[in-house]
């Protein structure tokens, strides 16, 4: 039972992972941008999510339908207006740029909302359900069909949708597609904007789940950043893939081998893919 | 054409500018002399920021305090008093820089200890070169006073005396305790916490059925929470931050872990955590050096442990925890010891602050040969009713022990 128990944690901390990376794989996929200031978008959002619930009483389940454009709207315009100017230089200067604009939105953060933990605690409390001996607590449930269900989403968007179309073509050959007619700053203004976006609801439903403060900004990055070389980029399912790995991987690590070597296991995994595999999982090649 | 102008208006400027110079360095000759300089190396930036933030807090508490009462006395002369910070960055060696160069450079009067035991301790061997008095506000691990030192003294009594009173309470009210399960930050206080758990665990003869770590920065406790649940330990004690309290305890919630005794070191000292946590926190028990609810008639600046958390409301608008506390008593303490020695001397500083023993609003203070101190009992305390209730010692208690955390 305690085996079923750690494989429904795997799983669903997994889709929590997933949704932390994929917005953070879709801009270094397309963009070819690290995007360090993922984590600060994730953390705004959270912030976001308690303010709506603790002043307007909206549950985060509503406030991703906020948060998506208004974070959409930040990304567009970030990507526009900053990005873009050395968005043709070597990977090292948008690494720096994103770095910088961490940097300044992170300590704006502790500036206005201090560093102090806070926590969105339900009214009344979702709970959590159990089945036979296996518990699964409600708001990781929600959390991870929200994952879900914007990592289906995407896929659509890529898959059907015109701009998802010319995104994946701009992905696949940049110059082929400016002689395609395609729009490319646009493009990329548009992806780092669904990055955004989806960053933000992200953070909406983390803040159910994991403490808020501006300090745990570099903890999502981090995980978003193992998700992807695990999962590889270029593709969608890669997130899923990642964040499932790893979360297999932590849970199973910390019971046999004890939870501070949770960590150790899954950076051996990432060195393990990085040698390897290091399109990831179910990356393309030249994606890596 | 140009350079010739230049040089005309430094000439034609150049008697004005020295005056100003002239009078700067009178001034500045001045206010030296009635200013006594406090160094206070923080962390202000990095992961340890917060925590700079609410020493900084106590520092500049205390040195309202001292100024608005005219300065401290010194020999029948009023001084003001003036705290240096530096960042250190939450990067160690820079702390041992920072001490350096605010003694060389800077010339501050005495020293306040760097955060925490490991950067307190690596800090020391400055301050120790120089024979600069130190007040360390919150290094605890007796690894930092047992280098012999004689100029640093310390205000947080040694982990040991965390867990031995609350083994006892929990012994003697909740005899059903038999298993205790300890989850741990890997990190120096929390570690250091949970190993005198677990030796004050064994000698009151419990088993102690699980006892890990887990790293820093874990965002995911399910994993070791299902293991503790299927061992079912009557006392689960779990150390770290608040942030990962918190985590913790919203994990044990989902995964409907009850236990009669729940204690989490040190995330229940702070408001944020109760206020975070809500009903969740209630029964869950603590320790900590110090706790707003004691009630100590101080000799210090501060008067009583109510007075100090009147002031510390008012000026902050939150209530004080132990280290905003040990960081504002360390300037209450140096402002006796000064007064006392009627000198600025840091070598009779120094020895009034080995003999000190007297009661401030913190607790008694007599610091031990080692420059620990050696004269308080840290009460322990529960969260009842949304509230921190203190179930030791004796003579401060309000409350007694509440069993079942769910």
């Amino acid at each position: 039972m305690q085996a079923a128990q750690i494989l429904i944690n795997a799983l669903v901390l997994g889709c929590l992972y997933a949704c932390i990376a994929i917005g953070f794989s879709l801009v270094w996929g397309v963009l070819n941008v690290i995007n360090l200031i993922h984590g600060s978008f994730i953390v705004l959002g959270a912030y976001l999510a308690f303010g709506l619930y603790n002043a307007l009483h909206i549950p985060p389940w509503y406030a991703v339908i906020v948060a998506a454009p208004l974070f959409f709207v930040l990304g567009y315009l970030l990507q526009r207006l900053v990005l873009n100017r050395v968005i043709t230089a070597p990977v090292l200067v948008t690494l720096t740029l994103t770095f910088g604009l961490d940097l300044i939105l992170n300590n704006a953060m502790i500036y206005f909302f201090k560093a102090d933990y806070r926590k969105l605690t339900l009214t009344p409390s979702l709970g959590s359900v159990s089945i036979f001996d296996v518990v699964v607590p409600v708001d990781r449930l929600i959390a991870t069909a929200a994952a879900l269900a914007l990592t289906g989403l995407l896929y659509l968007l890529l898959r059907r949708s015109r701009i998802g179309r010319a995104i994946v073509a701009v992905r696949l050959d940049r110059d082929a597609a400016v002689l395609m007619g395609v729009n490319v700053p646009s493009i990329y203004a548009i992806a780092f904007g669904l990055g955004a976006a989806l960053a933000g609801c992200a953070g909406v439903l983390m803040a159910l789940i994991f403490p808020i403060s501006p300090l745990t900004s570099s903890a999502y990055l981090g995980k978003a950043f193992v998700v992807c070389v695990l999962g590889g980029l270029g593709s969608v399912s890669g997130a899923l893939a990642g964040g499932l790995l790893l979360a297999l991987v932590e849970g199973v690590g910390s019971t046999f081998l004890g939870p501070s070597h949770a960590t150790t296991l899954s950076f051996v995994l990432l060195i393990i893919f990085l040698v390897l595999r290091p399109q990831g999982l179910v990356g393309r090649k030249g994606f890596e | 054409m140009n350079q010739s102008w230049v040089a005309r208006r430094v000439r034609r400027s150049f008697p004005l500018s020295a005056a100003v110079l002239a009078l700067g360095a009178q001034l500045s000759a001045a206010s030296a002399e009635d200013v006594i300089r406090f160094g206070a190396p923080l962390p202000i930036t990095g992961a340890l920021a917060p925590e700079a933030v609410k020493q900084q807090q106590g520092y500049d508490l205390w040195a309202e305090q001292a100024n608005k009462a005219g300065g401290v006395s010194v020999g029948g002369k009023k001084y003001k008093v003036q705290i240096v910070y530096t960042d250190y960055q939450s990067n160690t060696p820079r702390a041992v820089q920072a001490t350096e160069q605010m003694i060389s450079q800077d010339n501050v009067n005495f020293m306040f200890g760097a955060f925490g035991s490991g950067a307190a301790k690596a800090a020391s061997t400055v301050s120790e070169k120089y024979k600069v008095p130190t007040l360390a506000a919150t290094a605890s691990s007796s690894q930092v006073y047992d280098q012999g030192y004689k100029y640093l003294f310390g205000t947080f009594t040694p982990n040991d005396t965390l867990t031995t009173p609350l083994t006892k309470i929990i012994k003697t009210k909740v005899p059903d305790v038999k298993k205790v399960a300890i989850l741990a930050r890997n990190d120096l206080f929390p570690l250091a916490i949970a190993q005198e758990m677990e030796k004050s665990a064994k000698a009151e003869g419990y088993e102690v059925v699980y006892s890990e770590k887990y790293s820093i920065g874990t965002l995911d406790h399910s994993a070791a929470l299902s293991q503790i649940k299927s061992l079912a330990p009557q006392w689960i004690f779990v150390t770290g931050y608040t942030n990962d309290l918190l985590l913790v305890r919203k994990q044990m919630v989902d995964q409907q872990m009850k236990a009669p005794v729940v204690t989490m070191i040190a995330g229940p000292a702070y408001q944020e955590f109760i206020d975070a946590l809500g009903p969740a926190a209630e029964n869950v028990s603590s320790a900590a050096w110090w706790h707003p609810a004691e009630q100590y008639d101080g000799k210090d600046i501060f008067g009583t442990t109510a007075n100090f958390v009147k002031l510390f409301k008012a000026k902050y608008n939150s209530e004080p925890d132990y280290g905003q506390a040990s960081a504002a008593l360390c300037g209450a303490l140096f402002q006796i010891a000064i007064e006392k020695a009627g000198s600025l001397d840091r070598d009779k500083v120094r020895d009034e602050l080995a003999k000190l023993d007297v009661v401030t609003f913190f607790g008694p203070v007599k610091f031990g040969a080692n420059g620990q101190i050696n004269s308080l009992d840290p009460p322990v305390f529960q969260i009842q009713g949304g509230k921190p209730v203190v179930l030791f010692p004796q003579a401060i208690k309000q409350g007694d022990l509440k069993i079942g955390v769910n």
